[in-house]
C-alpha cells in the first residue's frame, strides 16, 4: 500500500508546496529530468510517492479518488468537484497562493454597488436587451451557487471563458466577470470594480485529502502529514 | 410507446384521452438555450448538456412545459389547445435516478383564465386519484397576481415591488428583501462630479458623464447597459433612498403573508384584509374570486384545498395561480403547476398566448403505489 501525494508541476505554487512540505520534515528529492513528473519523499521511515500535476487536475483527481491528498486551490476543489464536502476534506490552509474569487462589474455602472443591485438589472436585463445578463467566468459552479442559490438571482446567463475573462466586457462577450484576483489591479485596468458584497470565496492553497476507504496503514501516514504540515505553518 | 413504460401509464393515458388532450410529441434530444434562458443557470447542474458536431449546445429534455410551448409556437397551431405528454426526463439528482417519467398537460390560449386554472387543478387531481386510489390529496394553492396587486396597492414604488415579486414564494429571499426595505443598506459614496448631478436630478448631464467612462473603459453603449439607463437607475435609487416602508405597510404585508385557509374561506378572508388594510385589490380579488368558484365547480372538495399567501414556486415564469399536490405520506409534493402567461411571448410567440399547466412526477407516485395507504 502507498499514498500519492499530488503538488502542481509548475511556477510560484510549485516552489511554496515545496517550500511549506521541507518546513513539515518531508524533503522531496526531485528527480533529475524537468520532464520527469514522479518523485518521492518520506515521513517517519515510511514512503510517499509525488506527482506533479496542474493545479485543476489536482481537484480533478482527488474528487475521483485517484490520489491521496494534494496541494491545491480551495477555488479549484469548489469549482471542480460536485458535492466536494463529501469527497474531500480540506487538511490545512496552507497560507500561500491567495485569491479571491469576486464579482466584478464595469466601473461605468455607477448604480451597481451590490448583489442586490445587480438582482435589479439583471431581472430587467431581457425586456430591455432581448437577451440575460451575461457573466464571464470559468468559476461556472461557484457563479451559479452564489448567484442561484445564495442570492435567488436566476435569470443571468454564463459565458464559459478560458482565459483573459476581465476583458470580455470590452470585448462585448459578457457584461460582467466572476474572476480570480489577487491584488484587484488587472480589474481595474479593465475599468471593472468588486461589488461591495461580491466576494464570492477567500481562496489560498489547502493541503486536501480524499476521503475513500483506504488500509488502516495509509489513513494514519495522511493524518500524520497532514499534522506536521499544519504545525509547519501554524 | 415503450415498454419501458410506468404500469399505471394506460390509465393515464386513457385520462388524458378522455379530457380531450393532443398527445405532445417531444424529442429527447432539445437545444439547451430556452432551458437555461427561461428557467436560470441553476439548471446547468442538473441537466445533461452535450453538443452536436456544429457546436450547438444540447441537452436531455429535462422537463416538457418549454419543449411544448416551442413546438406550439413552431408549428402555428390554433388555439386553444390542450396538450398532454407522457414520457422520460432526465436530470442529475443526488437521489433517486437520473432518468424518470412526467406526465402533464400543457393548457394553451384558453382565454378564459380561471376556468383554464381550475381544470388545470383537476385534471391534475384525477391523474393523482386514478394513480393512487383510496388516498387523501392536499392541493396547495398560491397566486402571483394577488401578492403583486399587494405589493402595488400598498403604494410600493416600482424597483421595491419588483423585488419583492422576484422573492416571493422564497421565505428567505423575501426575508432578506423586507430587512433591507426597513433598513436600506447604505450605498457606495459617488465620485462628487456624479454626486452633484444626482443630487441635480440631472439625468442628461449624468448620462453623458456614464458615457464619457464608457468611452474611456472600451465599452460599447449599444452592447449592453446603455449611459441614459444607468443614469435612470441612479437617480432611481436615490429616490428609494429617501422613502421607508411604514410600519403600517410592513404590518400589512407580513399579515397578508401569513393567511392561510381552506379555499372556501379564501375569497372572503382577502376581502377582509384588504378591508382592514384599506387596499383595494379589485382585479387581482374579483380573479380569485372567479377562480376559486371554478375550482369548486370542477366537484372539488374546497375544504381539502389550501390558499396560502406565500406560497410560490422558483421560476421565474409563472404569473398568477401556483399549485402543488402531495399526500400526507409523501415528503415532496407528487405534482406541480401553474399559469405562465409570459412564457410563450418569452420562447418567442408573436402574439401573447395564455398559458397554464401541471407535471406529475410519476417516480413519487409509483414509489407511494408501492406501499399501502
Amino acid at each position: 500500500m502507498s499514498v500519492t501525494l499530488a503538488l502542481p508541476s509548475k511556477g510560484r505554487l510549485k516552489e511554496q508546496a515545496l517550500e511549506v512540505l521541507a518546513k513539515a520534515g518531508l524533503v522531496v528529492a526531485l528527480p533529475q529530468d524537468d520532464r520527469t513528473y514522479r518523485a518521492r519523499t518520506s515521513i517517519d521511515g515510511a514512503d510517499v510517492d509525488v506527482a506533479f500535476l496542474s493545479a485543476s487536475e489536482i481537484a480533478g483527481e482527488l474528487g475521483q479518488g485517484k490520489i491521496d491528498l494534494g496541494v491545491t486551490g480551495e477555488d479549484l476543489v469548489r469549482e471542480t468537484v460536485p458535492h466536494w464536502d463529501t469527497r474531500l476534506r480540506i487538511e490545512a490552509r496552507l497560507g500561500f497562493g491567495q485569491a479571491d474569487v469576486v464579482v466584478a462589474v464595469p466601473e461605468a455602472w455607477l448604480d451597481v454597488d451590490t448583489m442586490a443591485d445587480l438582482d435589479d438589472v439583471a431581472a430587467d436585463f431581457r425586456h430591455r436587451h432581448g437577451r440575460r445578463l451575461r457573466i464571464a467566468t470559468k468559476y461556472w459552479r461557484l457563479t451559479q451557487q452564489f448567484f442561484s442559490q445564495m442570492h435567488g438571482i436566476q435569470v443571468y446567463r454564463i459565458v464559459e471563458s478560458l482565459g483573459a475573462t476581465e476583458g470580455a466586457p470590452a470585448a462585448g462577450s459578457a457584461d460582467i466577470v466572476v474572476d480570480i484576483t489577487t491584488t484587484g489591479s488587472t480589474l481595474r485596468a479593465n475599468h471593472l470594480k468588486i461589488l461591495a458584497d461580491g466576494v464570492i470565496l477567500k481562496s489560498q492553497a489547502c493541503l486536501v485529502s480524499s476521503l475513500k476507504e483506504r488500509p488502516a496503514a495509509d489513513a494514519a501516514l495522511i493524518t500524520a502529514i497532514s499534522r506536521r504540515l499544519a504545525a509547519a505553518i501554524a | 410507446m415503450t415498454s419501458r413504460n410506468p404500469a399505471i401509464a394506460t390509465d393515464i393515458l386513457d385520462l388524458f384521452a378522455a379530457r380531450g388532450c393532443t398527445p405532445a410529441e417531444v424529442a429527447v434530444l432539445q437545444p439547451a438555450d430556452p432551458f437555461l434562458d427561461m428557467a436560470g443557470e441553476d439548471l446547468r447542474r442538473r441537466i445533461f448538456l452535450t453538443e452536436s458536431e456544429t457546436g450547438e449546445t444540447l441537452c436531455l429534455r429535462p422537463e416538457f412545459t418549454i419543449p411544448v410551448c416551442l413546438d406550439h409556437i413552431a408549428s402555428q397551431a390554433g388555439t386553444p389547445r390542450r396538450y398532454s405528454y407522457l414520457g422520460e426526463v432526465f436530470r442529475q439528482r443526488r437521489e433517486g435516478g437520473n432518468e424518470f417519467f412526467q406526465a402533464g398537460i400543457e393548457d394553451l390560449g384558453d382565454a378564459d383564465t380561471a376556468r383554464a386554472d381550475a381544470r388545470s387543478v383537476a385534471d391534475a387531481h384525477a391523474l393523482l386519484a386514478t394513480a393512487l386510489p383510496g388516498r387523501t390529496l392536499s392541493v396547495v394553492l398560491g397566486d402571483q397576481g394577488v401578492f403583486e396587486a399587494v405589493l402595488a396597492a400598498l403604494g410600493l414604488p416600482r424597483g421595491w415591488r419588483m423585488r419583492l415579486a422576484r422573492a416571493f414564494g422564497s421565505a428567505e429571499l423575501l426575508e432578506a428583501a423586507l430587512a433591507d426595505l426597513a433598513n436600506p443598506p447604505r450605498a457606495n459614496a459617488l465620485p462628487a462630479a456624479v454626486a452633484s448631478l444626482v443630487a441635480a436630478g440631472d439625468a442628461e448631464a449624468l448620462a453623458a458623464d456614464i458615457a464619457a467612462r464608457m468611452e474611456t473603459a472600451g465599452l460599447s453603449a449599444a452592447a449592453g447597459r446603455t449611459p441614459s439607463e444607468i443614469a435612470r437607475r441612479l437617480l432611481e435609487k436615490a429616490e428609494l433612498r429617501s422613502v421607508r416602508l411604514s410600519r403600517e405597510a410592513f404590518d400589512a404585508l407580513k399579515a397578508f403573508l401569513a393567511i392561510r385557509v381552506p379555499l372556501s374561506q379564501a375569497t372572503a378572508t382577502l376581502d377582509g384584509f384588504a378591508r382592514s388594510a384599506g387596499l383595494a385589490l379589485d382585479g387581482a380579488l374579483a380573479a380569485f374570486a372567479a377562480r376559486a368558484a371554478a375550482i369548486t365547480a370542477e366537484g372539488l372538495d374546497a375544504e381539502a384545498i389550501h390558499y396560502d399567501a406565500a406560497f410560490g414556486r422558483p421560476l421565474d415564469y409563472y404569473t398568477g395561480l401556483v399549485f402543488e399536490i402531495g399526500t400526507a405520506d409523501a415528503q415532496r409534493p407528487l405534482a406541480g403547476g401553474g399559469r405562465y402567461d409570459r412564457l410563450l411571448t418569452l420562447l418567442g410567440a408573436k402574439k401573447p398566448i395564455p398559458g397554464v399547466g401541471f407535471s406529475v412526477w410519476l417516480d413519487r407516485v409509483d414509489a407511494l403505489r408501492e406501499v399501502r395507504p
